[in-house]
């Protein structure tokens, strides 16, 4: 039997890494916080079961190719429009477990007392939720390409309109992240983080249709247009279109143009200003 | 060499004046800030991270300018706040490696570094639950390890006795007695309690309402007002005359005879007196202030 000594306190003289070291060491703990690793069980359910959810229609698609020998059902470009209830969800549930613990249990001023400064803290944790929605979309879409490659369907393979959809994926993933996290910073409850987030995003999909619909039977077809981009999936459908010509996945057109791209830019600024003004009031606490 | 130092450090809040041309140094050990509730304990920690900047006035750190250096200051000292700052659903092992890592560890070291400082402050088996289970003396402890994990050369604990009972609060002070000289990290510790830091430090500082009453070490503190107390069944007015003529100092207090003391000799002269005069002594201790009295002397001064 070894016995147990004393030995007394040991002073650490190791290497102190710096910044890019401790940024990605916050990125890769959010982004495990994200999908419940390391917590427990019950913390894993939501994203596990959501993340099954968007592989089903991959695996349905791949089964369609193989045995019909068709193009799957849906389209490389339409996937996140045609999941964005379920994409949508997974922020509302996810976004509040990166940023509310950390400003409603008072760890913040752990972080600043450290060399972590105020933006790098917020800047991992939208880069966390931006991986982790962007493998959200991107991983089915990935699994659909490779299925389509290894079946040799008859005619060339969607190779740009699947890069297309990869990279409006990001996109996509970075706006929705920094609303997502700037709406559910602005409440340290969870609950009613995940309550706004989905309230948010539920206004702009069901109210968007009806816009639509209203003022184009009034006749004011081309201002109907404008109403899709004030839904994020519709809107980065609508850049996504101007960019590689990719047809509308909504039920009409899109104004086409430079607007919804800098409509992305805009939006994804602001959402970054509400982020730093939030963070900058809660660090001077 | 100079733990840390002030030099007219000002800083002032829309509605009041937190700290007011304070100027301070610190050398290493134990070191007490002592102050009222709102006295300025917790601003002053805040400036000298580098989290909060001065309205007037300098300061540095490990003789690093807290206003430019702050980021250099952050990644050798240890902070331990107030207020709670532990999430409940993490166990204490998790948390403190993810906060080592935070500090630049790298991830073996980091583990290696929880475990040591979780053992050290007196956490077994408990620090893999969850937190949220855990009594306010162990969440005290959780505390004080994550301001240790990256072993600084200097922390700051602000008010760690804070809602212990006694029994926790005797072994958190010894746990900080125990840093300063046994870890060797030199230690900065608030507390509006003035007699528990008589135990542990080496240096006591006294602010009130953001200025400097006091800074000094505490053998001056207690050798200053070093006095003994003496108490005769009768006949006290006899006695003060006859050490009077011996040259004390004698002021009475009721029954009681406060002689200060100039040496040895004082205790012969109270000694001889009280024979010569036949007098019954009763009670002759060493009255030995505490900083209480004298923190009370001089804010009345003030």
């Amino acid at each position: 039997m070894s016995e147990i000594y004393d030995i007394g306190y040991r002073h650490y003289d190791g290497p102190r890494l710096g910044r890019g070291h401790t940024v990605r060491a916050l990125t890769v703990h959010s982004l495990r916080g994200i999908f419940g690793l390391g917590r427990t069980a019950r913390s894993k359910i939501m994203p596990f079961s959501l993340v099954t959810i968007m592989l089903l229609p991959a695996v349905v698609s791949i089964a369609m190719m193989a045995l019909v020998k068709q193009p799957g059902l849906i389209p490389y470009s339409g996937f996140a429009v045609i999941m964005q209830a379920v994409v949508a969800i997974f922020l509302a549930a996810q976004a509040p477990t990166v940023v509310a613990p950390d400003l409603r249990f008072r760890v913040l001023p752990l972080y600043l007392s450290r060399p972590v400064t105020i933006s790098e803290y917020v800047g991992a944790k939208v880069a966390a939720m931006t991986m982790a929605l962007f493998l959200l979309v991107a991983v089915p879409l990935t699994l659909i390409y490779v299925g389509e490659l290894l079946i040799d369907l008859p005619g060339p393979p969607g190779t740009g309109e699947f890069f297309g959809s990869v990279a409006m994926a990001l996109v996509l993933a970075l706006l929705l992240s920094t609303f997502g996290l700037a709406i559910s910073s602005l409440t340290p409850r969870r609950g009613l983080g995940v309550a706004s987030v989905m309230a948010a995003y539920l206004l702009s999909s069901a109210a968007v249709p009806v816009i639509y619909g209203t003022l184009e039977m009034s006749g004011y077809d081309s201002q109907a247009r404008w109403a899709w981009l004030a839904n994020p999936f519709w809107l980065v459908d609508a850049v996504q279109s101007s960019l590689f010509g990719t047809p509308s996945h909504a039920e009409g057109p899109y104004p086409g143009g430079p607007i919804p791209a800098v409509l992305v830019v805009a939006l994804i600024a602001a959402a970054m200003a509400v982020l730093a003004l939030r963070y900058r009031k809660a660090a001077s606490r | 060499m100079h733990i840390l130092a002030t030099e007219g450090l000002t800083k002032r809040f829309p509605t009041v004046t937190a700290l007011d041309r304070l100027s301070v140094t610190v050398g290493s050990g134990v070191t007490g800030l002592v102050g009222a509730n709102g006295a300025g304990k917790s601003t002053l920690i805040k400036i000298l991270l580098g989290l909060l900047p001065a309205s007037e006035g300098t300061a540095k750190v490990l003789d690093l300018d807290v206003a430019t250096r702050g980021a250099e200051i952050r990644r050798f000292v240890g902070y331990m706040p107030e207020h709670d700052c532990l999430p409940p659903d993490v166990s204490a092992t998790e948390f403190v490696v993810h906060l080592a890592r935070m500090s630049g560890l790298p991830r073996t070291a980091a583990r290696e570094r929880a475990a040591d400082v979780l053992r050290h402050v007196g956490l077994a088996e408990e620090r893999y639950r969850a937190i949220g289970g855990y009594s306010t003396g162990m969440k005290q402890r959780v505390k004080l390890a994550q301001s240790l994990v990256h072993d600084p050369k200097l922390i700051f604990l602000d008010e760690p006795t804070n809602g212990l009972d006694p029994r926790g609060r005797d072994e958190m002070l010894a746990l900080i007695r125990r840093i300063g000289t046994e870890f060797g990290i030199s230690v900065l510790v608030t507390s509006h309690l003035l007699g528990e830091l008589e135990r542990i430090c080496d240096h006591v500082i006294v602010i009130d309402a953001g200025r400097l009453l006091r800074s000094s070490a505490i053998a001056e503190f207690t050798h200053a007002t070093e006095s003994i107390t003496v108490e005769v069944e009768d006949g006290a007015e006899q006695l003060t005359a006859r050490l009077a003529e011996l040259g004390q100092t004698v002021t009475p207090h009721g029954r009681l005879l406060v002689v200060k003391v100039l040496g040895p000799e004082t205790f012969d002269a109270v000694r001889d007196a009280a024979a010569d005069l036949d007098l019954g002594l009763i009670r002759l201790e060493q009255g030995r202030h505490r900083i209480e009295d004298v923190f009370r002397e001089e804010a009345a001064h003030v």
